[in-house]
């Protein structure tokens, strides 16, 4: 209280000019911190994506000036036949979504209880979000490798006859690619949960009980439709981490193979560039990826308005 | 038979508990495998691997002697601290500005950078490898540094800003009538303040900037200013199939990583939670 009224009094006394001056004051120094976000952003992220979006209707090769060729740019990266693999790559890579969320959701229940060494658990759990892809890679292409612990995983429970060698043919190695995705994103789904979780009032859960509500109905009754913005959340973040965010993991695991088995958008997008020297064709194709997520997150947005 | 089904209760209860602790024991083996996998193999020689048994420090001596570790090490390192200096520079400034001091465009200027954490590395990077070629900054840190910092620096000043944001409009005013200016209060007032979101935001670019590959591997194309993970990546053939040895890198690589996340784990999930709290 003392405080306020010691706020209050000069400040009543200043002439109106100062206090107007001290505005001004204060709206200059806004502008003048602006400033290095402005020029850092500006130059290194928005610069480079308008020439993007300029050089996605372009020929070029990187060192020779671009030639303008307008909308069939667009016609050209659609009428590839390597293109629509890629597309249809990434649409599979959708298909790994719910598993990516529901497997942390319900292990975020478990750890919700709260039994004794949950904080373990929890620590255990989300430490691969701390783990390079490039290791994970690393360790990803010796377990599915034809020679690899999953092998000698079947070769010990008596499956040895069956080799599944999921690297060397294409729609398995990107099912091979979908299954450490998820055990990657496990972590950072099940903290999205968890946060959620928190959220939800204690007291809901005694009233419930106390009308006698049963574990599976409070789960189904009260938890899911309160964790309904956390599992949208949890959704929109694993489908950009997958369009891109696994560079790395691909590069190492499978370097996009075999054949285009699993060549994403966005490894699409580095091989045209760096190894063909086709810089037209990856801008086109870095702008679809561009309005991809943007897109899925103008949704994220307009799901998070719709609840208030 | 009251006291049967109470009994009874009790030990439904208590084989649900063994339930859960069952199931969450499973996903701990599925989560620690890989680790313990790279531990064990690291300590192997390659006969010793293939042979399944017997353990040796061959790898690691391998390791050191095809890659340059330590350099590599230290290449990582100048690299994420100089793009997190940057990034702290550019993110405290603007969250001062955005949060705190507002002015007429500036909720403009905050849409504007928000929007910008939307942009893949992948639509932005061919352009900004060619003007940052042309300015010949390739193969000289600046350039990664240059280019982490731009990447991490939108979602670093949305958090400041938000977290500038819930500070009281009283610490600026009892501050001015206190004489200071408004550059003083930020270095001497707002930046104390801001110190948890600081170390948040720290935490959160250490990790991802370390175990970042595509920058390094386009602007740092020589062997001797390469970051661990490049070392790794483009590992020369002849060792390509020296699972081992690959173990023992990958664990090296990962281990500063997963010091930092045991140390700060508090920050780093309070990071992830802060952008889902509006």
């Amino acid at each position: 209280m003392s405080a306020e009224s010691h706020a209050a009094t000069p400040a009543r006394l200043k002439p109106r000019r100062s206090r107007s001056r001290l505005a001004a004051r204060r709206r200059r120094a806004g502008m003048l911190f602006t400033i290095p976000v402005i020029a850092l952003v500006g130059s290194l992220l928005l610069l480079p994506i308008g020439q993007t979006v300029y050089y996605s209707f372009t020929t070029w090769n990187g060192f020779e000036p671009a030639q303008w060729v307008g909308i069939s740019a667009y016609q050209r990266l659609f009428s590839t036949p390597e293109f629509v693999s890629v597309l249809e790559n990434n649409a599979l890579l959708v298909l790994a979504i719910p598993v990516a969320v529901a497997l942390p959701l319900a292990v975020a229940f478990l750890i919700n209880a709260h039994v004794r060494g949950w904080r373990i658990f929890r620590s255990v759990f989300f430490l691969p979000t701390a783990v390079s892809w490039v290791v994970i890679a690393f360790v990803a292409r010796n377990f599915f490798d034809n020679k690899g612990i999953l092998q000698s995983i079947l070769n010990g429970i008596g499956l040895g006859f069956w080799h599944p060698d999921l690297l060397s043919h294409e729609r398995s190695a990107l099912i091979a690619v979908m299954i450490t995705f998820v055990w990657s994103m496990f972590g950072t789904n099940m903290i999205i949960f968890l946060a959620g979780m928190s959220t939800i009032d204690q007291e809901i859960y005694d009233a419930a009980r106390v009308d006698g509500a049963g574990n599976l109905s409070v789960m189904f009754r009260i938890t899911f439709p309160l964790l309904k913005r956390f599992v949208q959340l949890a959704v929109i973040i694993s489908l950009i981490t997958a369009f891109s965010a696994l560079f790395s993991l691909i590069y190492v695991m499978t370097s996009g193979g075999p054949g285009y088995g699993t060549t994403t958008l966005e490894f699409f997008i580095y091989e045209q560039a760096f190894t063909q020297q086709n810089f037209g064709i990856a801008a086109t194709a870095g702008i679809v990826l561009f309005v991809g997520v943007f897109v899925i997150s103008m949704i994220q947005v307009r799901l998070l308005r719709s609840d208030d | 038979m009251g006291w049967s089904s109470r009994g009874g209760a009790a030990m439904w209860r208590r084989s649900q508990r063994s339930l859960v602790y069952a199931a969450l024991l499973v996903v701990t083996v599925v989560m620690l495998y890989p680790f313990w996998f790279m531990v064990r193999t690291s300590l192997r020689s390659l006969t010793q691997y293939y042979a399944g048994s017997g353990y040796s420090l061959t790898s690691w001596h391998d390791l050191f002697a095809a890659l340059p570790v330590l350099r590599e090490l230290l290449n990582s390192t100048l690299i994420t601290a100089g793009a997190i200096v940057l990034i702290l520079a550019a993110s405290t400034t603007a969250g001062y500005a955005l949060g705190t001091l507002r002015y007429r465009f500036s909720s403009t200027v905050f849409l504007v950078v928000a929007s910008a954490m939307m942009v893949p590395m992948q639509s932005m990077i061919i352009p900004e490898y060619v003007n940052l070629a042309r300015l010949g900054f390739i193969n000289h840190y600046y350039a990664p540094i240059l280019v982490y910092a731009a990447l991490g620096t939108p979602f670093a000043t949305f958090l400041l800003t938000t977290y500038f944001r819930r500070l009281p409009e009283d610490v600026i005013e009892a501050s001015l009538i206190d004489g200071l200016g408004y550059g003083k209060i930020f270095f001497r007032v707002m930046l104390p303040l801001a110190v948890p979101a600081i170390v948040t935001v720290v935490v959160l670019q250490f990790i991802q900037i370390w175990d970042d590959l595509l920058v390094g591997l386009l602007f740092l194309q020589t062997p001797q200013q390469r970051p661990i993970t490049v070392g790794l990546a483009t590992i020369p053939s002849q060792h390509f199939l020296d699972v081992p040895m690959l173990m023992a890198g990958s664990l090296v690589s990962a281990l500063p990583a997963i010091a930092v996340y045991l140390v700060f784990q508090r920050y780093l999930i309070r990071g992830l939670t802060m952008g889902m709290s509006k």
